[in-house]
């Protein structure tokens, strides 16, 4: 690979977050560059789903900053208080930039599979209806769901419901992709579908984040694997690197426990 | 003179009047049900803000209202805004008492009253509301007002419509309360016919007839309605 320097998309620095008087991230620092994909890994309850929804703010950090493809997210952390953004409006633009995909879909049950698709850009980002409905056919076919564009998600079954929040996430033109647990909620047998969509995006060279408990899955598909225990990044490297000679302990049992479940 | 001459459309039939009476009904319950519609969303805005001050108000006006008889909140509102209004009339020299506009304050007293329903309607619709949908809106970028217009209010009236449906079809009967302060709607209208032709039976039960003419069309009406925001639901929940 020619070694070239690639600009940081995400960048976590010195991230604390507190659920009233629980502190759940005692101080993560991580970043991914442009390509990069991170798996986040560690058994549940460690802060995982916590870490990723800080990117977009789902959860406000204490304390410690977030930067997305450079543009630093400016906070309002004064002691005494609920930290909060400072400027409601540079967030909404930044969540433009690094879509999220949930455990749980969430696609707006109101709503047909083509227009969730076409929902933030045409009503967010304000392009053209036309451009959008063109690129939310094509995302939808991309995905393998366009017979089903105007079905409401009831009538979808999971592995097509969390396919269509993918396609929802891809039509907002993101630089980063957001997964947290994106296959936790799905039956053994829905699980593949949803993967690989993932695995193709992961090889046209997006940058993502993963919150996963597939180990297989992140083994093959991520360049970076985090490993998170109570709250602290215990190790991080290269996954081929991880995963083949784990350095902590906490990571070797892990891998070891998981290991059973997952191959 | 037979039913139909007497509910008839000539010089000494009442047609017209019970019709203009049913208008009168429906201006009234449907002007009541929009304030109360208003005083619906204040008070369970109120009753999720994290004002304290504000959450203690919205509880103490959906009990207090579910505790004091419609009637007599429509008393108290015919009669103290006629004191008030008898005051100042007495400051520009007229004495005694003066009544205040029965439409007005009867359809101000409805609302107030059906606001209270409509309070406990509202807050359990927005409690319904998937918590996970609404982040999805925030996390792709909506600011407050697009959320609450393009994911919010729609999600939320599948929830609600059913009980604002209940609501209207309760302001409808209670309008019937403000015949006590003088308006001629379709009660006061048949006990005023019932009086002068002593046929209370006729007049009693075309006012029935009319009255369910109402809550059956303003149902369909609703029906329809139910079924626009309920697409996208399972069916069965
Ligand atoms: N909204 C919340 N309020 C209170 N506690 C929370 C909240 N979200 C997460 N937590 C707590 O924070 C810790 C980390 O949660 P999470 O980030 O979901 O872990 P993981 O994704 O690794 O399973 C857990 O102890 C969890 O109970």
């Amino acid at each position: 690979m020619p070694n070239v320097v690639r600009a940081a998309a995400v960048s976590l620095s010195g991230i604390r977050k507190n659920f009233g008087p629980l502190e759940v991230l005692h101080g993560v620092s991580l970043t991914a560059h442009e390509g990069d994909v991170v798996s986040i890994l560690g058994s549940s309850g460690s802060g995982k789903s916590t870490l990723l929804r800080c990117v977009n703010m789902l959860e406000v950090p204490n304390s410690g900053n977030v930067s997305i493809m450079g543009e630093e997210i400016s906070l309002d952390q004064r002691p005494g208080r609920a930290p909060r953004p400072a400027d409601p409006k540079q967030v909404n633009k930044l969540r433009e930039r690094a879509a999220m995909v949930f455990q749980s879909f969430n696609l707006w049950s109101h709503l047909t599979i083509l227009q969730n698709v076409m929902e933030a850009p045409l009503h967010v980002q304000g392009r053209h209806r036309n451009e959008c409905r063109a690129e939310a056919e094509a995302l939808l076919e991309r995905v393998g769901i366009a017979a089903k564009r105007n079905s409401y998600p009831s009538e979808l079954s999971g592995g097509q419901q969390q396919r269509a929040a993918i396609a929802r996430a891809l039509a907002m033109r993101p630089d980063v992709l957001l997964f947290d647990e994106p296959t936790s909620a799905l039956d053994p047998e829905l699980v593949g579908e949803v993967l690989k969509v993932i695995r193709d995006l992961a090889a046209e060279g997006r940058t993502m984040l993963i919150v996963t408990h597939e180990m297989a899955f992140a083994r093959d598909v991520s360049t970076r694997t985090v490993f998170l225990h109570q709250g602290l990044i215990t190790e991080e490297g290269p996954t081929s690197e991880m995963f083949a000679n784990p350095r902590s302990d906490r990571f070797r049992q892990f891998l070891r426990r998981d290991g059973a479940s997952s191959h | 003179m037979d039913y139909f001459q007497l509910m008839g459309f000539s010089a000494d039939g009442w047609g017209h009047d019970m019709l203009r009476a049913t208008g009168m009904t429906v201006a009234v319950a449907f002007i009541g049900f929009a304030v109360g519609l208003i005083f619906g969303c204040l008070g369970a805005a109120a009753s999720f803000s994290n004002a304290h001050a504000l959450r203690l108000a919205a509880a103490a006006y959906t009990t207090a209202l579910r505790g004091i008889p419609d009637l007599l909140v429509i008393y108290l509102f015919y009669f103290g805004s006629s004191s008030v209004i008898s005051g100042i009339a007495a400051l520009f020299g007229s004495q005694g008492f003066v009544g205040a506009p029965a439409f007005l304050t009867g359809a101000l007293a409805i609302g107030v009253v059906s606001g209270a329903n409509q309070t406990q309607v509202l807050r359990g619709a927005v409690l319904a509301l998937n918590k996970g949908e609404v982040e999805a809106g925030r996390a792709y970028g909506m600011g407050p007002l697009l959320l609450f217009r393009r994911i919010i209010l729609p999600q939320a009236a599948r929830y609600a419509l059913p009980g604002v449906g209940n609501v209207w079809q309760l302001v409808m009967k209670e309008s019937a309360l403000i015949s006590v302060i003088g308006l001629v709607e379709l009660m006061r209208q048949a006990q005023v016919g019932a009086g002068s032709t002593r046929q209370p039976f006729s007049f009693y039960l075309t006012a029935a007839g009319l009255y369910l003419l109402i809550t059956f069309a303003s149902g369909q009406a609703f029906r329809l309605a139910e079924a626009r925001t309920m697409r996208g639901l399972r069916r069965g929940i």
